[in-house]
Order: C-alpha cells, then structure tokens, then sequence
C-alpha cells in the first residue's frame, strides 16, 4: 500500500499533460498499476489508454479483477498476444497489434482509443520500455517516443512509461531523459 | 503586391476530406477542383479513404456521388455501415449516392468493349450531366482503370481524363478517380498517362518491414497547394482512416511500397 500512496502522490503533483518516466523494481509492478489506474486516473476522471508490451492484456485485467478497479474506463492496446501465437480469448476492452515492432500501429490504436474517448482527457501508459527495447533498436523507439509523447501532449494526455530497474540500459536511460518531462523513482517502503 | 500578400490572395479554395491526417498533409485539403488519381495496390484502402470522403462531404453539405465501375453499390454500402459518423440518411435525403457504371452505360447504349471518341464524349457528356442535376461538389469513380480499359489507346485515355478533369472543375467539383495498379509496377497508374493529367497523386501502398507489413500513403503531387511528400502509415478504423508518420529508424526496406 506505500508505493500505491507514494505512486499517486507523485503523480497527482505533476502538470497537466505531463510526459513521466516511471522507474521501478519488478516486485512494486502491480502497486504501481493500482496507484495509476485506480486512485490517479480516477480522481482525475481520465481514461486510461494501457499499451503492453510486456504481458498479455488478459493478464492484467485479471489483475485488476482481483485488485476489484472497475474496467468501464480502461483499455488497452495489447501489442504481445497476437505475437505469442496464443489462442486467448479477446477482451472486449482491448485492440490488438501484431507485434511490438509495429510501433506506428501502436500510434494508430492509440489515436483510434482517443478519439473514441474523446469526452474526457486521457491516460497513456507505455509498459514498458524494456519490452519494446527487446523488440525494436535504440533508433527507431526514440522517433517512436518523441512523435507519440509530442502528439500525446498536444492532446493533453498525460503519457506514463514504466522502466524497469532491473533491464535498464544507458541508452534506455538517455531515450527516456529525451522524451520526458520528468523521472519519478518509486522507492517503495525503506 | 507583397509576395506574402500576393499568395494569400491566390490561394484557392480547399475541398476539405475530413481525413485529419491528410488535411494536415494537403496543409488544409484538397484544393477545390482538383482530379486526384488515388493509386494503390489491392487491399491498401484506396476505396475505403474515397468512401470517407464522400461520407465526409455529404455530412459537410456537399452532394456526393460515387460512381462504382465493378462492385455492386449495394455490396459496397456494407462496407461503409461499420463508420460511426455514417447515417443512411445522407443517402435517402440525397446527399450520397450511388451509381454503378455498367447501368449508365446501358441507358447510353454504349454496348461497345472498345469505346471511340464519341463514345468518350457521350460518357463525359452523362457524367456531366448527373452532376449538374444532383449539384455534385464531391466525385469517385472507382475504378478510373477499368474505365480506361475500355478506352484501349493512350491518346483516347488522355482524352478522357482531360475533358472528365475540366468538365469537373469548371463546376468546381473535387474528384478521386480511383487507379488500379500491381505491386510490382514502378508507376503510378496502369496506363502511365493518368498520373500525367491528373491534379494530384496520392499513393497507397504495402510496406514490408523485418517481416510487419504496413498500409501505407504518400502524396506525391497536389497541384495548388504545397504539401507533404513524406509517407505515412494508415489504419482504416470505425472513426475512419487515420494516418501516423511512417518511422525510419534507419532500417526500412520497401517492397512494393
């Protein structure tokens, strides 16, 4: 519960619109996911556009289920699933890309869920960058950052991307300084 | 008069899609007149953007007419149904409409495979005709190949397209003509004077990267206006086409693209 009341504090203190790198240990990942979705976004009233890359959707709807936030203003854009070749069901909340290196397809799903939302402002959050890094070169997913973070907050939508400690890479770290108003640090309980 | 002042004046008058990502390409759409020859491959959405942007139009107050040369209109309306911004009530109020080609071809009984001049005359003559009596400011036809199929010579083709394109714009109706071509060809219509005569060049196209293959479009020409010659990818979605940058990333490899 420390780093969900650590999460949202640092997050309700920020811009609007702000573009956040979100650095994190693996073990505060589904922490992170409530201060975000359930405190942040919904005191916000934002709609929260949940790009992964990282494990399949069903996944953290499931979490979520369990975790019992509400899914009427989540969705996501599920960019590993169809690459996993793994015959799951489809959630009617989520839209799906055939792989995490069809980064202007991810662009494109994003802008349709905006435009589908679009009576309120929204949440994007890119989970993760490491995940990506696996799939696509240094080159290509900082012009993919720079042009989503930059229409992102041309929408005013605030842009969240997680970065994980552990895989974190020099060049991951230049890539989010680039593209990011700020790094938050979740430290979790000392 | 100041140069800047000079191009104020001068410019035209823009028919906007209603395709956001291609006003912003087109800096504000197309300029109002203009034949614009929409080429691509099968499957790139070459149908799909012309529909939105009759759809588009029609909801703008500009009656729209599209002119189906081998699909069925009815099948095509099914294509259209999924768009949120589309209502059946463009089509009863008359505001969208549908003509099948063959079907005007029977009442001008032009029976003939290979059309002559005056057969050429007596289409432009019936096109124009439709769109004075429906007062048409948006034009498809769907497709400009299988037109010019009939037409078998280059120069009757160039003919064609230059009488239909000034028929057109004299009464300032904004044209897609819909051009058919394979992957393989490295022009941008069938017949290789289309592209000549038209207006504007948008291309439509399949790209293949590392295995992912991307829709893709890309103005090439569009007369009047300055404007993007960059390539973008598409996607075809319930609220309509939407366009991103196309990234580079220092490793693209086209194919047919």
């Amino acid at each position: 519960m420390a780093v969900t009341t650590e999460v949202s504090e640092k997050l309700r203190a920020l811009p609007e619109a702000a573009a956040v790198a979100l650095r994190m240990k693996a073990e505060h990942y589904f922490d992170v996911i409530r201060a975000m979705l359930d405190v942040f976004a919904t005191k916000k009233s934002l709609d929260s556009i949940y790009v992964t890359s990282t494990i399949p959707s069903t996944s953290i709807i499931n979490a979520l289920d369990v975790l019992e936030i509400p899914l009427d203003h989540i969705w996501f854009v599920d960019c590993i699933s169809q690459i996993m070749m793994s015959a799951g069901q489809k959630h009617g909340h989520a839209i799906y890309v055939e792989s995490p290196t069809m980064l202007e397809n991810i662009m494109l799903k994003v802008e349709y869920l905006i435009r589908r939302t679009a009576d309120r402002k929204n949440l994007v959050i890119i989970d993760s960058i490491n995940s990506l890094a696996i799939h696509n070169n240094t080159k290509i997913l900082s012009e993919f950052l720079h042009i989503l973070v930059n229409n992102l907050r041309a929408k005013e939508a605030y842009t969240i991307i997680f970065s994980m400690e552990e895989y974190e890479t020099e060049e991951i770290r230049n890539m989010l300084n680039l593209v990011s108003d700020e790094t938050l640090q979740v430290e979790g309980e000392a | 008069m100041a140069p800047r002042e000079r191009d104020e004046a001068e410019e035209r008058e823009r028919c906007i899609t209603g395709i956001d990502g291609l006003d912003n390409i087109l800096n504000g759409g197309i300029p109002r007149g203009n034949t614009v020859l929409i080429t691509g491959s099968v499957g790139t959405g070459k149908t799909s953007l012309c529909l939105e942007f009759l759809v588009h139009g029609a909801i703008a107050g500009e009656n729209s007419l599209y002119v189906s040369v081998t699909e069925n209109s009815d099948k095509l309306l099914t294509n259209i149904i999924p768009y949120d911004f589309f209502d059946r009530k463009l089509i009863k109020e008359g505001r969208l409409v549908f003509i099948d080609l063959p079907v005007i071809y029977d009442k001008l009984g032009l029976e003939k495979l290979e059309f002559e001049f005056e057969e050429v005359n007596i289409l432009i003559t019936a096109i124009g005709n439709i769109v004075d009596e429906l007062k048409i400011k948006r034009l498809v036809i769907d497709s400009i190949t299988s037109v010019c199929y009939r037409l078998k010579t280059q120069e009757n083709i160039r003919d064609f397209i230059l009488k239909l394109g000034a028929m057109l714009s004299s009464r300032g109706c904004t044209s897609l003509l819909v051009s058919e071509i394979s992957p393989a060809e490295e022009r941008y219509s069938h017949y290789g004077v289309e592209e000549a005569i038209a207006d504007g060049v948008v291309v439509t196209g399949n790209l293949e990267r590392r295995g992912d293959l991307l829709r893709t479009l890309q103005v090439v020409k569009m007369r009047g206006t300055m404007h993007s010659r960059a390539k973008y990818v598409l996607d075809l979605t319930a609220v309509g086409v939407l366009l991103v940058p196309l990234l580079k990333g220092g490793s693209v490899a086209s194919a047919g693209g």
